[in-house]
């Protein structure tokens, strides 16, 4: 019989015939204070023994329990095995028998594979003590090593619980120095003043396994280190606000950039009005000179070409359209145009009655007409060519009505003209002497046309005090037809120019 | 069904790079075995564990020893590719004694798969990486038999031999005991004996 320290073999297993179920009592194995406790709790209570007895065996041998000394005729239910069980490979086999004197009322079996059937380790026991700039957690393991226990298969953990932030939990894993025999101190500080902090130990196994957490101990950090809190805090503020500031400028900075914010008005000199001279001695504006002018408006009906080559057709009274090479009609643009299209033009003189005849335009017209001499030419031109159109086919493009122009019956438009908005020029033809207008003989003298009535006074006016507007030259910028009215009889589509009819100046 | 050759072209680089990409992501990085066989070996060691509530008191009378060589990886300084290979050897040895399909009334059914689904990712790990060792190492390997065989120490290849043997007798007494319910009980216990047992040498993996 192989006798150990404290355990002691006994015979076969049959020396004790009892029921090998392992139904009547529990057994534990645990791992307290790094110590391997096996412990017992019968499930009928109403068997109570006086003592108990502890025997183990092993499955990788074939061998006889053993018996475990410390563990003989003891009242408590629970036994120590930290020196007993020491392979962790290895199932032990654990049977507890009950006694009532020297007789055995219960036994149990059990089969613990240490590795996996232990319970979670027990924490060990600790304290914390609170100072003002830190709080010390002094921890106390047992003296004696337990075998089982192995430095690299085991981590303890320290968890520190910040209540105040909402349970915030932070790990501190402690470095632990030679084996898990000694007492040891943490120190945790960087800890917020005025706040409760509670500590919690426990072993992790570096496999995955249950932990068993000790219970919290709570302390409320003191505010002696206030003052080097509030320092922080200072500096931690000062930094903050420094960024947030930067944050901002470098937004601002960008969006002035990208021309989001503050727009750039480059303005040329002459638009910068915020002159000190200007502001205190104010320009008054230039009185414009004014012109009255009469605009017939003149509603033209827009031809509709049908496409009807038939020699019936309506084209005998009318111009005959060119036919371009696309198979497009053009038509040329009347003297009427002309003044219609410009603000400064005047109708009139195609209404004019006088000019029915399709002679060329009198004075009397051109008194009609709209203001100085200077455009009279286009006017005569306009009124001749009108009637030009209507005597030679020349087609306005825009009504058939030319005898409702002709008989002024259009709108009339009544406006004030600057003169020297408008740029008029001289006919090239002998008609010029007609029509030419007067030279500005006062330039700074401004022609006022009222009421057509009035214009051929006005005109008189007019030409004896000249006129600003210039007079340009066979060569004006007007883009006016530069053909003269006697050329009327020309047929007029051909000289008609697709101008636009604008004055320059 | 016509490919386009450009979109072929087009795709192919991409393709390729995908594929090494995928393929490195997937496959194991052999740096880091000793936590990848920590990690299966206990989760194996989890299964064994809970396949069973309890171990049958009425089976000890049948227990065995089946002698585990522990001896293999104790005492002497084995080298890295002889651990790998013990590791090889007894996960290919234990897979085959659980992939039989003799104890479907012991276990339930769903415990066993994952029991031979571990066994499997374990050997595909260590198949993989040995042989990577053996394409690097071919040269260092061979002086390194030579010199062991001079100098008379054991080649490490008997450490498979006893692993094997070891096992055989495992299979002998399943036979022996005509797959009964107690039998596969003692095997199992002891099966998860020995992979704690090489779960412990996944440390030695990692020191060397």
């Amino acid at each position: 019989m192989l006798l150990s320290q404290n355990v002691s073999a006994v015979g076969p297993l049959n020396l004790y015939p009892m029921d090998f179920s392992d139904e009547s009592c529990t057994l534990k194995m645990t791992l307290r204070n790094l110590q391997s406790i096996l412990s017992w709790e019968l499930k009928n209570h109403s068997i109570v023994p006086t003592h108990y007895t502890l025997w183990y065996t092993i499955m990788s041998k074939q061998e006889d329990m053993k018996l475990v000394v410390d563990c003989t005729n003891i009242t408590r239910s629970f036994c120590d095995l930290t020196d007993v069980w020491v392979n962790m490979t290895e199932m032990y086999i654990p049977k507890v028998v009950g006694y009532r004197g020297n007789a055995a009322l219960v036994s149990c079996m059990g089969s613990f594979f240490l590795t996996t059937d232990t319970l979670p380790l027990d924490p060990p026991e600790f304290e914390i003590v609170g100072f003002t700039d830190h709080i010390s957690v002094n921890v106390k393991f047992q003296s004696v090593a337990p075998k089982i226990l192995n430095e690299e298969e085991l981590q303890f953990y320290l968890a520190l619980i910040e209540e105040q932030s909402g349970g915030t939990v932070k790990k501190h894993k402690p470095q632990i120095n030679g084996n898990i025999t000694e007492n040891f101190s943490y120190v945790i500080d960087k800890l917020i003043p005025k706040t409760n902090y509670c500590v919690s130990v426990y072993f992790e196994p570096k496999d995955p396994r249950k932990i068993n957490r000790s219970p919290l101990k709570c302390t409320v950090f003191q505010p002696g280190w206030e003052s080097e809190s509030s320092e922080s805090a200072t500096i931690g503020g000062i930094i903050t606000l420094f960024l947030i500031a930067a944050v901002i400028i470098s937004t601002v900075m960008m969006l002035k950039r990208i021309g989001y914010i503050c727009l750039r008005n480059d303005f040329p000199k002459v638009l910068n009005f915020y002159k000190l001279s200007v502001l205190v001695f104010p320009e008054l504006p230039r009185l414009e000179e004014v012109a009255t002018v009469e605009v017939i408006h003149i509603n033209r009906k827009k031809k509709v070409w049908n496409y009807n080559y038939d020699d019936e057709s309506d084209s005998d009274n009318e111009a005959a359209p060119r036919i371009s090479a696309g198979g497009y009609t053009t038509h040329g643009l009347t003297g009427r145009l002309c003044p219609a299209s410009v603000s400064s033009a005047t109708l009139e003189d195609c209404s004019d009655p006088a000019a029915e005849e399709g002679d060329l335009p009198e004075p009397e017209a051109d008194a009609e007409a709209l203001t100085a001499p200077g455009p009279r030419p286009w006017q005569s031109e306009c009124t001749s060519r009108g009637y030009q159109g209507r005597g030679n086919l020349l087609q306005d493009p825009f009504s058939e009505e030319d005898s409702s122009s002709t008989e002024g019956s259009g709108d009339r438009i009544v406006f004030n003209v600057d003169l020297n908005s408008v740029c008029v020029r001289a006919l090239e033809d002998n008609d010029d002497s007609e029509v030419t207008p007067m030279l500005p003989s006062r330039p700074e003298e401004t022609v006022v046309l009222e009421d057509p009535d009035e214009t051929e006074s006005n005109l008189l006016v007019a030409s004896g005090e000249g006129t600003q507007l210039p007079f340009p030259g066979p060569s004006a910028e007007c883009p006016w037809p530069e053909d003269a009215p006697s050329d009327k009889s020309d047929t007029s589509e051909s000289d008609v120019d697709m101008r636009d009819g604008y004055v320059m100046r | 069904m016509s490919v386009d050759p450009d979109v072929i072209r087009k795709c192919m680089w991409p393709v390729c790079l995908m594929g090494l990409f995928v393929t490195g992501i997937l496959s194991l990085d052999c740096n880091l075995l000793n936590v990848h066989l920590r990690r299966v070996t206990w989760h194996n060691l989890s299964l064994l564990s809970r396949m069973s509530k309890s171990f049958p008191i009425e089976c000890l009378r049948e227990s065995k020893a089946f002698e585990l060589p522990q001896e293999i990886l104790s005492d002497t300084q084995p080298l890295t590719r002889d651990i790998k290979e013990a590791f090889y050897e007894m996960s290919r040895q234990a897979f085959h004694i659980f992939i039989q399909d003799t104890f479907k009334s012991t276990w339930e059914e769903k415990h066993l798969r994952q029991v031979q689904i571990g066994l499997d990712q374990q050997l595909q790990y260590l198949e993989q990486c040995l042989e990577e060792e053996e394409e690097e190492n071919e040269d260092m390997r061979e002086m390194a038999e030579d010199e062991w065989t001079q100098s008379g120490a054991p080649v490490p290849q008997l450490s498979n031999l006893e692993l094997r043997r070891y096992f055989n007798r495992i299979d002998r007494f399943l036979k022996d005991k005509k797959y009964s319910h107690c039998a596969w009980e003692i095997v199992r216990v002891e099966i998860r004996r020995c992979f704690y047992f090489f779960h412990k040498f996944t440390a030695l993996l990692r020191r060397k």
